[in-house]
């Protein structure tokens, strides 16, 4: 403070030099935090590259186990066959399957599917991507905001009705895994009470619509994503409500919060700008982690709802061995957990001024 | 300073408040009564966990959900003359009446304030609760910060972050006359702070105190500070208000024994070290408080008597003072001699 208001006006200060901007853009939050998230992407990149290769059998096996199952053929038929479909070679050296996966990666190239043979990688990555986008972006942000308004209410009257129903409720939900929610509202409403067909939960939208911006269409979207949304949401609002008590009663033992009353604040303010802001500080951070998590979590949910996400991509990649669509979804997955998190940072900068991103950068 | 003795502001009789914890009712507070006067300021001394702090979160109604008042009354006087029984406002009352009538410095500074907050947001949500409008606030704001030598401009713009503790101090000092209250109540203000900010405070206090003619309940157990800046002190012991009089008297002439072990447990730069007495033991319990005087158990002038008989309230000089000591003329004679 004391260096800013005594330096002289910006206006009398010579242009900044090429080298000046260099070297401010080296010190910058934004550089410093994307250099990071690129050795993240490519360590995380390498390791499942590798990874991947090590699990039992290969693209080339899986579909000559299948054919030789399916249309009873001998196992040099089968070979055969595979052979003619698939661009894939198993028997190339891994370390040179990684050399062309990273020289095709740098020049914008996520390769083919080994199995879909003819279609590439980023194309159903692109094709899928906004299904999970939805219906994962959607679920996260009622969660946090039901949850953590739940959090606040229940911590702010801490030992009412409301808190003891609402914290073993909590407790209880966070405690089940997201596919046995799943299973448990499909037997209970789906199969027992019939409140919805089972056949029509399943998919991204009802086929005999057509796609078009039209309120039927959209409706029909938001109807098939209900259901893995819903489950999303249940597994993960608990701990959002647990969470955000326990912040709240810390943050309510906080001097500035007597200060604050004994001001004669109204109730509304402390609760919101008192409360509720300081005690949801340190959830932002756990927003980004839970991004991942749930992006992980997908790949049960979406496969048992049919869902045509990313999710239930990577699950039918895992079962086929295909390589190329693993990596393309995974790298994704990083990408977006990397992201989450940047963002994450720059969202408690903007809620909390004691947290600054760019250090030393007016001193 | 205008201290005028015919106008009570604050009239507190026999308020006594308690804790429920699980071995019983803790009685923090009893039967504590007092006058403040327009312009007066009363210090409140006594160990830690005598009971002053809850006297005062009692003072503005804000004690927490396991503490109660249980009887007493505390009459407040508006400027126009009108008296209300605090214990009668609901807490729409009570929050109109909270800073803009009575407002409170309180300890550690540095977590008084939102650390999300501007100081300029706090001035503004503060005058928005008790309807006063944006400038109107910034003018009185930025005016008193001031007031308190602050760099008044710089400091409205701030974060609590970016202020040091002896001026994030100064910034509630001045946001405690914000509302222009009658009373301001300091709960030990000084003593998160180093020695210099702690002079610098007290100057601006009482220069404050001049300027702007309120009336202060001073909580401290810090008595060189208390010494300097009350008309009148408190001497509490074990939730009782055991000696209240002329800072003077309660002083150079203390009558109550709890006083003088104080005074000759606090350092002075004129004596020696060998003249330091520390008070043997520690404060009684308050669940099953021991009979007679509470302080007899460590008190050097316990008598037969202090055992069984509480010591009644005795006044002195026609009711400037008053002292519960049976051992008051022993005392007295004492304190005369190391004054």
């Amino acid at each position: 403070m004391t260096a800013l208001s005594a330096s002289s006006p910006p206006a009398a200060q010579p242009a900044p030099t090429l080298r000046e901007r260099l070297r401010r853009l080296r010190r910058s939050y934004l550089f410093k935090v994307v250099i990071q998230g690129v050795i993240t992407i490519l360590a995380v990149m390498t390791l499942t590259f590798f990874m991947i290769r090590q699990m039992p059998g290969n693209p080339f096996q899986v579909r000559i186990d299948d054919l030789m199952t399916r249309q009873a053929m001998t196992y040099e038929d089968a070979y055969r066959a595979a052979a003619s479909i698939f661009n894939f070679d198993p028997d190339r050296p891994v370390i040179l399957q990684f050399s062309d996966y990273i020289g095709d990666l740098l020049q914008g190239d996520l390769g083919m599917s080994i199995t879909k043979t003819g279609t590439p990688v980023a194309e159903l990555i692109l094709r899928y991507l906004p299904w999970t986008l939805f219906s994962i972006g959607l679920s996260v942000l009622i969660s946090f905001t039901l949850g953590t308004t739940l959090g606040l209410a229940i911590g702010y009257w801490r030992g009412s009705w409301l808190d003891n129903v609402v914290t073993t409720l909590a407790s209880v939900i966070s405690g089940i895994p997201d596919y046995i929610i799943a299973l448990l509202i499909i037997l209970i409403f789906g199969v027992q009470l019939e409140w919805f067909k089972i056949g029509q939960v399943r998919g991204g939208v009802d086929p005999t619509i057509t796609p078009a911006l039209s309120l039927e269409y959209i409706g029909s979207i938001l109807q098939y994503a209900f259901m893995p949304m819903l489950i999303y949401t249940l597994s993960s609002i608990g701990a959002w409500i647990l969470a955000m008590k326990s912040s709240t009663i810390s943050t309510l033992g906080e001097d500035y919060i007597t200060v604050a009353q004994a001001r004669g604040l109204p109730q509304r303010r402390i609760l919101s700008a008192y409360v509720g802001r300081n005690a949801m500080l340190p959830l932002i951070t756990r927003l980004a982690i839970s991004i991942g998590f749930i992006m992980g979590g997908s790949v049960i949910i979406e496969e048992m709802f049919q869902y045509p996400g990313l999710g239930r991509n990577l699950y039918l990649a895992i079962t086929g061995r295909d390589y190329t669509v693993m990596q393309g979804i995974f790298l994704v997955i990083t990408v977006a957990v990397v992201a989450s998190n940047i963002l994450a940072d720059v969202a408690i900068a903007w809620l909390d001024p004691r947290v600054r991103l760019d250090k030393g950068g007016e001193a | 300073m205008s201290l005028d003795m015919n106008k009570v502001v604050l009239s507190v009789r026999d308020v006594s408040v308690s804790y429920l914890a699980r071995r019983g009712r803790v009685r923090a507070v009893s039967q504590v009564s007092f006058d403040l006067h327009a312009g007066e300021t009363l210090a409140l001394i006594g160990e830690s966990g005598c009971g002053k702090s809850t006297l005062n979160l009692a003072l503005i109604r804000q004690l927490p959900k396991n503490a109660s008042i249980d009887s007493g009354s505390i009459a407040y006087t508006y400027r126009d003359g009108r008296t209300v029984n605090l214990l009668d406002f609901d807490k729409t009352a009570m929050r109109r009446y909270l800073w803009s009538e009575c407002s409170m410095v309180f300890q550690g500074a540095l977590n008084s304030l939102n650390p999300v907050l501007r100081v300029s947001d706090l001035v503004y949500e503060t005058a928005a609760a008790h309807g006063i409008g944006r400038l109107e606030a910034q003018t009185r704001a930025l005016k008193l910060f001031e007031q308190v030598r602050l760099d008044a401009k710089r400091v409205f713009n701030s974060y609590p972050h970016e202020m040091s503790g002896g001026m994030r101090q100064r910034v509630l000092l001045a946001l405690s006359l914000l509302l222009r209250p009658q009373i301001v109540i300091m709960d030990e203000p000084t003593t998160a702070v180093d020695i210099l900010t702690q002079r610098s405070i007290l100057d601006v206090l009482k220069q404050l105190r001049a300027e702007l003619n309120f009336s202060v309940i001073f909580i401290s157990h810090d008595l060189a500070v208390a010494a300097e800046i009350a008309d009148t002190v408190a001497t509490m012991y074990a939730g009782e208000i055991v000696e209240i009089g002329p800072v003077n008297d309660v002083f150079y002439r203390s009558r109550h024994a709890y006083t003088l072990s104080l005074l000759n447990a606090a350092p002075r730069l004129s004596a020696g070290a060998e003249t330091l007495e520390s008070i043997p033991g520690s404060p009684p319990d308050l669940i099953e408080p021991p009979p007679g005087c509470k302080f007899h158990e460590r008190c050097a002038y316990a008598q037969p008597i202090c055992r069984t008989t509480p010591p009644p309230m005795v006044a002195y000089n026609n009711g400037a003072g008053r002292a519960a000591c049976h051992e008051t003329a022993r005392v007295l004679a004492d304190a005369r001699h190391k004054a």
